[in-house]
């Protein structure tokens, strides 16, 4: 612990320090890897060397002030932090309760928290020396922001995107390729994002000597899920000082919960304060049945053991991975990070699910009401807000964490909030070309 | 068990991976195996994520998915192979799938149906992501087989040797399974460092040829090819069991050397084998 000392740095540490001490204390000796019972590194002997080795680079990196000196320049020139924290005051007129602010987290460069983690890891990466990286990307957020990013420090970059989800997320590929980056098509397995995470993996346990992989969120054999935390902690960081500038302690936080590195990395500051509550909503998608959604907590996943990690998937009773559904690609994910899977035993953070047509519902409402515009994924954070505010008096506050814009999702969005109208423009298009 | 394969040379573990193309094709497959001489049967229980395994066993798995793979009828599978053949069975697998049926009740089945070895390459050796699963089988009277690289620091190869494991499993490069390697001096030198210990060494990786087979087999105990199979019944599928286990026997026997002859025979192999054992594997 590095005591009380002002600035987001020393924060970070600290929350770091508590974080490792809390799980030592639940799980016992040699598990320093562990969050209760989820967490681990369950890999092949081939990758325990490259994994060894990022884990030393990791902790003397965000332990050495030039590495934060850079990281936070790059921050603050590039991705434009710190991003800004709004009131909601017209939704919070019209529904009454709580106050809601809204973290824009959504206009850092790229369009999504992702490029936080990705300025990290690949900062990190060519301080260890590596000319390559390689990532997965299922909506293509993590994608363009790793594409972004290397483009900037001169890394190559090689990007694995399942076939369905290139199909699904046009405009992204054309993006990431406009940064320079090849973008690898997965027909494996059900062409989505837990296949391009399998052929990532598999691409690294042959490349890692050169090559970095830049894995997108708080998932993953260790030390992936205590890195991209640590990396995405900026976001609670800023909250933190943002509320304390408006002399606001919120009642609660909310956020949407895919692997969940925006949730984490918004929740890490506020975990030892017990009063602020801590909301991770999943993607409840068209139903509880498999297959026709993507909610893990709540008694839906099983513990297992999936992409070198054990916390709570959606499996079948023999452990194969089950499919998934969501309108939103990138909570389209069958497994949830550790940490937030140990949170969610605990009570510590409580979970709920939004539909796919109230995630569409709430991103209309917030973009009429308030010219917000969320990302499908954030919007099932929004969806939640309105119930929880409720639940407060106009004296409170609470605050919901907007990860992504919503430009990238005009063509679902379009197709089923304007299914007319873009058939036209679609056919129009065509034509004139 | 101790005697495995004809003395004095080195024996072959030949993979397949369980209901690929169908539970059918796959039981005859490794009978087909068996009848050309291999020692032992490595058979892979498929998972829906394989992320040690390279396109030809992946495309296996998720095939084997489609036709109706259980674990029940994988072990069921296997119970009626061990009834039809004395050749050692080691049955691989993931975590995933162990863990989803219990480490526990996963090696107590596998031991009940005739099982002689288990490997899980993402379950390794150090205790705190095991899950047991290496003193569950010592229990059971079986062995969970560890997995080193070649050239891997020398606390992993202490693990190993520690442990006082019966067999080990040496990847011989990086990478996933059926991408091709070069047998370099450092691995033979690992690989002989290893067998030096008194562990039978399995060690395998892209091997697909009788010469390959003879320059490993030099620095290993067996010879694990796995892809060449999963090709082969691949490439034979669509004709039914009985192709497949036609094209099987066919590569089987290549590999070991022709049907198997007196162990003369095999003596003289191995002088003709002293070379250094570099080559392509």
């Amino acid at each position: 612990m590095q005591g009380q000392a002002d600035g987001p740095r020393r924060a970070a540490e600290s929350d770091s320090d508590k974080g490792r001490r809390g799980r030592q204390g639940a799980a016992g000796q040699g598990r320093h890897d562990f969050f209760g019972e989820f967490g681990g590194r369950y890999v092949a002997e081939v990758l325990r060397s490259p994994l060894d080795e990022l884990e030393i680079a990791f902790d003397e990196a965000i332990s050495d002030s030039a590495f934060q000196r850079e990281l936070d320049g790059v921050l603050r020139d590039y991705v434009g932090r710190p991003t800004p924290l709004i009131a909601a005051d017209r939704i919070s007129d019209q529904i009454g309760g709580a106050r809601i602010y809204v973290k824009q987290e959504g206009l850092a460069a790229t369009g999504a928290h992702k490029v936080n983690n990705a300025v990290g890891q690949a900062l990190l990466a060519r301080r260890m020396g590596k000319s390559r990286i390689i990532a997965e990307t299922g909506a293509g957020q993590h994608g363009v922001a790793v594409a972004a990013v290397c483009a900037r420090l001169g890394l190559a970059c090689d990007v694995y995107m399942g076939e369905l989800d290139m199909r699904r997320q046009k405009p992204n590929v054309f993006w990431m390729e406009r940064y320079g980056a090849r973008v690898l098509p997965v027909a494996g397995g059900s062409a989505t994002l837990k296949d391009a995470v399998n052929e990532a993996l598999r691409d690294w346990s042959a490349s890692f000597e050169d090559t970095h992989y830049l894995l997108g969120s708080v998932l993953g054999p260790s030390p992936f899920p205590d890195m991209v935390r640590e990396f995405q902690a900026v976001i609670g960081r800023e909250t933190q000082a943002q509320c304390a500038e408006r002399g606001i302690e919120p009642a609660a936080l909310l956020a949407c919960v895919g692997g969940g590195s925006n949730a984490i990395g918004f929740f890490s500051p506020y975990l030892e304060n017990e009063g602020t509550r801590l909301i991770g909503v999943e993607a409840g998608g068209r139903g509880t049945d498999p297959g026709e959604h993507a909610a893990r907590m709540r008694g839906l996943g099983r513990p297992g053991i999936v992409h070198g990690y054990k916390s709570l998937f959606l499996l079948d009773e023999d452990g194969q991975v089950l499919p998934t559904h969501s309108v939103s690609a990138g909570l389209d994910y069958p497994g949830i990070g550790p940490q937030l899977a140990h949170l969610g035993r605990t009570g510590r953070v409580e979970f709920r699910r939004a539909t796919d047509q109230e995630a569409l519902e709430a991103l209309d409402y917030f973009a009429r009401t308030e010219g917000l515009l969320f990302a499908l994924e954030s919007a099932h954070g929004a969806a939640a807000a309105p119930a929880v505010a409720m639940e407060y008096s106009n004296d409170q506050a609470i605050v919901l964490n907007m990860s992504g814009r919503g430009d990238k999702d005009l063509f679902i969005g379009a197709r089923e909030l304007d299914r007319e109208g873009w058939k036209r423009f679609l056919k129009e298009e065509y034509e004139s070309l | 068990m101790s005697a495995i394969g004809p003395a004095g040379r080195a024996s072959l573990m030949a993979h397949l991976v369980a209901y690929y193309p169908d539970r059918e094709s796959s039981f005859h497959t490794a009978l087909g195996l068996v009848d050309a001489g291999v020692d032992f049967l490595e058979i892979q229980f498929p998972f829906s994520d394989p992320t040690a395994d390279g396109p030809a066993i992946q495309e296996a798995c998720a095939t084997a998915l489609e036709t109706g793979f259980t674990m029940a009828g994988g072990f069921q599978l296997v119970g009626e192979l061990a009834q039809r053949t004395d050749r050692p069975i080691m049955l691989m697998s993931y975590a995933g799938p162990v863990f989803a049926r219990g480490v526990a009740r996963f090696v107590s089945e596998a031991a009940e149906r005739g099982v002689a070895g288990l490997i899980v390459p993402d379950l390794p050796l150090d205790p705190q992501y095991n899950e047991g699963l290496f003193e569950a089988a010592r229990g059971a009277g079986i062995e969970a087989v560890p997995v080193v690289v070649a050239g891997a620091p020398e606390e992993r190869v202490r693990l190993v040797l520690e442990w006082e494991a019966r067999y080990v499993y040496v990847a011989l490069r990086r990478g996933t399974t059926g991408d091709q390697t070069t047998l370099t001096p450092e691995a033979v030198a690992f690989l002989d460092r290893i067998r030096s210990a008194g562990v039978y060494t399995f060690a395998g990786f892209g091997v697909s040829s009788r010469e390959q087979v003879e320059q490993l087999g030099a620095h290993a105990d067996s010879v694990v090819v796995g892809s060449a199979f999963v090709r082969t019944v691949h490439a034979r599928k669509e004709y039914g069991p009985a192709q497949v286990r036609n094209g099987v026997y066919h590569l089987a026997a290549e590999l070991v050397g022709g049907p198997r002859g007196p162990a003369s025979r095999n003596g003289r192999r191995r002088r003709g084998r002293s070379r250094s054992g570099l080559g392509r594997l």
